[in-house]
């Protein structure tokens, strides 16, 4: 079939030149056919670079194992020695802790070795037989020094921490902030790996492999500028090209202060750059008198990652930050509820006079923050009421604003974190019963809901009314095929809201179901590059933000791609990173740095 | 950390969750892609609910059938071509779904689900032509014959398949669309091509295959003779003739279309051999045309005893037909044997060897068979219809009178082919209640064959 098409094609391209060689034509003739030359050729470009864009920044970032820092040793009586790899280590007979004593008198969950403000504690995980530090029982928890026996229901063993040789614990507390700049424990830890060559030889190489990739995206974006410009034809906006050239400036810059801070594996920034770029091509096609707000957006997305990233770096100061901002995310929801805006149904808009947003988006960072715990409280306190309560004001103002898409992104969220925290099925079981009587309720008495649920399965039977908005993502996705008909081409652009819930159908349409499916992907590999990195965490607030962060992405874009081809019910929600909105941007640059945080190897 | 590590797969339970969705639509999207880059509201392709982006549709000897100017849909110059073509072609809106800018919509806008619409330069014609093996004068000239009675006509090569005239009655304008809900019972069934998608009763032109089966399975069947007192006893029923016939043999039987003779070769037969043959010659399954599905006629005798075993024998019971399926039947008869499934777009050039699109043949009678029933069918024109009505023609057929019940009066049959290497030619005529069918579509065959072979 293509093939005859592509001949057709070839056909139709020789007797355009005849056509041009045998008339005059008009300046704008000759415009229009350089422009279709351009997008017959580039169309057949975009999906490659996406492809391999996405390749070369996951497989990267999956394939070089973290760095195994050893922060100290435990030897054991029998002369082996079990290396300390997190800053939180639970110890006990349980298959899960992270030092396995297996004998009959060591409780499953015995003890917990915690690194925090400089010092190494122990705390007793209520066990039957207790922790003896230097043949002492202790109580609750103990400072423990170089050089000091533990012994956990009898099994004795001394503690040995990596920087011996420098003669003691490090000294200052932000000794862990300075590695900011350079390799962070080269003098104090060792670095330990099953192959250490294969880690350290190839960073050199993975340094390049990443700008290689940054310029592939620099390229993505400036062919899909050009083909934006010449889409619009005589009326071209020179915006489109002015706004590209500040993002790309941007990014640059973006990029050289995080590679030059000495932050390795910038492929995660560079999979959100590459995210970035779609959602100014889909501003352009669809509103582009908002270049420069969506422009704006990004740029402080940048700004307050960066920022983010070095705070959340101190787990002190994530600790304080976690506190402010749950306060802070309070504030805004009373903001939102006294004085919010509606806009599409859903009050979740907040006018400040020079400044317009969803406070709802900013909110999710604060609620994956109080979720977090250090594996010492999870592990001993057990209590989760305050991110339970925290949980149940942010989902009860949500569904006082009717913005039931985040309701669902919040309440999934909770599930993770709630689990990782607990491990408790029958409290998930238990939440989720509560979430479907919500659900059923919802939908009996809210018309709204209902008329969504009513019109799942059917759009086509409501093609002009209720199934409007699914029906012309589909048409459009059907439109573009895999290469799209080129940026700028679409007819979807018109259609209310194609830039934010029905972005999938936008992308497919204009630049091909291809690159829209690799766009949609991102989350997904953050889901499991969460979960990747959560094995090699240093400390479970880590773990626990990051995969949080990576709930919220996923869930988003799962709503919003299933809803708008009618796999699910429609939900008006955005896409992270690729949505066009300023509060979306923002806050999902926020959550990659809680995703970013959880990685060791900064 | 091992700890937390097993319980974040809630996450990657999700995660995996979203890929199963996504899978779920790739799947939808590779099967319903085609349709829904093809729905009316597609700006792409459609403007206000017709086609416009499309190439355009010729007809064999290169007539423009439908073309788009200046944004607006053209059909055939000539009005009368293009009302009796607008079913092949497709009205404006798409409600003919057998039509081409329907059914072979695909074609003519050059959707692919690689490229999508996209097309390189659309001021220089978006989509791809097509060009339809029809003849559009001859459908032209079958159309008039019609006279606005209601049925169809087909003429196809039986050779190579090719279908040269295709007319279904009631039609119209398509670039002038009349008001179809004012006049219920002229415009009964318009947007149907009764032709692929009607099923009638046969009546009489079932014989052949009650024949073929005969052939087949008496031994000296030519010299078996049939008594016809103007019926026949059936158990406790009588099946009637029109007139008495005597004693016939077969080929006679055939000729004066005898309902004694075939009663009692269906009751001899039984209604296990006859649904076999039936189903050889096309009954119970489609045909596909390019794609496009014809109706199904039906023959279903094995619930059938006494009387109703013989009058599906006959072709009246509960038997219908699709007037396209019974063509092919007539061009199998024609074709020794060999039933070439008929086809309506034309392959051109070198993308016929790109194009996969071999002649589909089967063979659903033996050749000898075959040559039995031609030499009857030759024998019904000479001794019945006149060699005189169809002159030159070497014309093999049969005619059928289908009883519809009630006071409705029956269909009218004519069906056969040419005999002839120049014109390897079968045909089809099926006027809904029309009468009797050598009388009234017998000569609307003659019409449209001569002018076939013009």
């Amino acid at each position: 079939m293509s093939s005859v098409v592509f001949l057709e094609k070839l056909k139709r391209i020789w007797i355009l030149f005849e056509e041009l060689s045998c008339s005059a034509g008009s300046f704008f003739t000759h415009f229009g056919l350089v422009t279709d030359l351009y997008t017959f050729l580039v169309r057949w470009i975009f999906p490659v670079l996406a492809i391999t864009i996405f390749l070369r920044c996951i497989l990267p970032l999956l394939q070089n194992r973290g760095r195994k820092i050893v922060w100290g040793h435990l030897h054991m009586q029998d002369g082996t020695s079990v290396p300390l790899q997190h800053w939180e280590n639970s110890i006990g007979r349980s298959r899960l802790a992270d030092i396995v004593i297996d004998l009959p008198f060591v409780s499953r969950s015995h003890a917990v070795l915690t690194f925090r403000n400089g010092k190494w504690s122990i705390a007793d995980l209520k066990s039957k037989n207790g922790v003896e530090v230097n043949g002492r029982r202790i109580e609750a928890t103990e400072i423990l020094r170089n050089g000091d026996i533990i012994s956990i229901g009898g099994v004795k063993m001394e503690l040995v921490l990596a920087n011996r040789e420098k003669g003691g614990l490090p000294q200052q507390q932000n000794s862990f902030e300075a590695p900011l700049r350079q390799d962070v424990g080269a003098g104090y830890f060792h670095e330990i790996s099953q192959n250490s060559n294969a880690v350290r030889a190839p960073l050199a190489m993975r340094r390049s492999g990443s700008r290689q990739t940054f310029f592939l995206i620099l390229l993505f974006q400036v062919l899909g500028g050009l083909q934006l410009f010449f889409s619009m034809g005589v009326e071209a906006n020179p915006v489109v090209p002015l706004s590209f050239f500040l993002f790309i400036l941007a990014e640059c810059v973006h990029y050289s202060i995080m590679s030059w801070c000495g932050w390795k594996h910038l492929e995660l920034e560079l999979l959100c750059y590459f995210l970035c770029g779609l959602s100014l091509s889909v501003t352009a096609s669809a509103a582009s008198d908002s270049l420069l707000t969506q422009l704006t957006a990004i740029l402080l997305g940048f700004a307050a990652y960066t920022v983010l990233l070095v705070i959340l770096h101190d787990l002190e100061r994530a600790e304080r930050l976690k506190h402010f901002l749950a306060a802070v995310a309070l504030v805004l929801l009373i903001l939102n509820l006294a004085m919010g805006e509606t806009h599409f149904g859903a009050k979740n808009w907040l006018d400040l006079g020079f400044v317009t947003f969803q406070p709802s988006e900013f909110v999710k960072i604060a609620f994956v923050l109080v979720g977090t715990a250090t594996l010492d409280k999870l592990l001993t306190t057990r209590d989760m009421s305050a991110f339970i309560g925290f949980s149940a004001v942010c989902i009860g103002a949500l569904v006082l604003m009717r913005d039931f898409g985040t309701v669902v992104v919040f309440f999934g969220t909770f599930i993770v974190i709630a689990f990782m925290r607990s491990g408790d099925m029958r409290t998930i079981a238990l939440a989720v019963t509560g979430a479907a009587l919500g659900t059923v309720a919802a939908v009996s008495f809210l018309p709204y809901i209902a008329s969504r649920f009513a019109v799942w399965g059917k759009v086509w039977e409501h093609a002009s009314t209720s199934g409007y908005q699914q029906t012309r993502t589909m048409i459009a996705a059907a439109s573009g095929g895999l290469l799209g008909v080129g940026g700028g081409e679409g007819y979807l652009a018109q259609v209310a809201a194609a830039d934010t819930d029905l972005i999938f159908g936008l992308l497919a349409e204009e630049w091909g179901l291809l690159v829209a499916l690799t766009a949609i992907l991102v989350p997904v590999f953050l889901a499991f590059y969460a979960v990747f990195l959560t094995k090699d965490c240093r400390s479970s607030f880590y773990a626990i933000t990051a995969c949080g962060a990576a709930s919220i992405f996923l869930i988003q874009i799962a709503l919003n791609v299933l809803g708008s081809v009618d796999i699910i019910p429609l939900t008006g929600i955005t896409v992270p990173f690729v949505s066009r909105g300023g509060s979306s941007m923002v806050a999902s640059w926020g959550l990659l740095a809680l995703i970013k945080s959880a990685d060791n190897r900064f | 950390m091992k700890l937390l590590l097993g319980r974040a797969s809630v996450l990657l339970f999700f995660a995996l969750l979203f890929v199963f969705g996504l899978f779920i639509f790739t799947a939808k999207y590779v099967s319903n892609a085609s349709a829904w880059a093809h729905y009316p509201t597609n700006q792409h392709l459609y403007a206000e609910g017709k086609l416009v982006s499309c190439g355009n549709i010729y007809d064999r000897r290169g007539s423009i059938l439908c073309q788009v100017k200046d944004g607006e849909v053209k059909f055939h110059t000539d009005r009368a071509v293009r009302t009796a073509v607008m079913h092949a072609t497709g009205d404006l809106y798409g409600n003919v779904m057998t039509g081409a800018r329907v059914a072979f919509r695909e074609r003519l806008s050059g959707w692919d689900m690689i490229n999508g619409v996209y097309s390189f330069h659309k001021q220089a014609g978006a989509g791809r032509d097509l060009t339809l093996n029809l003849d559009a004068d001859l459908c032209s000239v079958a159309y008039g014959e019609l006279s606005g009675r209601k049925g169809a006509v087909g003429v196809y090569n039986y050779r190579t398949g090719e279908i040269l005239c295709m007319v279904s009655s009631p039609s119209f304008d398509p670039e002038t669309p009349p008001d179809i809900e004012a006049e219920p019972e002229k415009y009964q069934g318009v947007y149907i091509n009764r032709f692929l998608s009607a099923t009638y009763t046969p009546g009489s032109v079932f014989k052949l295959v009650t024949a073929a089966a005969a052939i087949e399975h008496f031994d000296n069947i030519e010299h078996i003779l049939y008594h016809c007192e103007g019926g026949l006893q059936v158990g406790g029923d009588v099946v009637t003739c029109h007139t008495v016939h005597g004693s016939v043999n077969l080929e006679r039987a055939l000729a004066c279309s005898c309902n004694a003779a075939f009663a009692q070769i269906a009751s001899d037969l039984g209604a296990g051999i006859l649904q076999e043959y039936a189903h050889a010659a096309g009954f119970n399954t489609s045909l596909e045309v390019d794609g496009i599905r014809t109706a199904v006629g039906r023959f279903d005798a094995s619930d059938a005893v006494g009387a109703d075993l013989a009058w599906s024998g006959i072709g009246q019971y509960t038997n219908t037909a699709n007037p396209l399926n019974f063509m092919a039947y007539m061009g199998a008869i024609a074709n020794d044997g060999v039933r070439i499934t008929p086809r309506i777009v034309k392959d051109k050039g070198i993308f016929s060897l790109i194009n996969f699109s071999a002649v589909e043949k089967k063979r659903v009678l033996s050749s000898e068979t075959a040559q039995r029933l031609k030499r009857m069918m030759r024998n019904n024109t000479i001794s019945e219809y006149g060699e005189d009505n169809f002159r030159g023609l070497e014309l093999c057929a049969k005619s059928g009178t289908a009883q519809v019940g009630g006071d409705k009066k029956p269909h009218a049959w004519f069906a056969g082919f040419l005999d002839r290497d120049d014109y390897p030619l079968a045909f089809v005529v099926v006027i809904e209640n029309g009468g009797s069918g050598a009388s009234v579509a017998g000569p609307i065959a003659a019409k449209v064959l001569q002018a076939a072979v013009q």
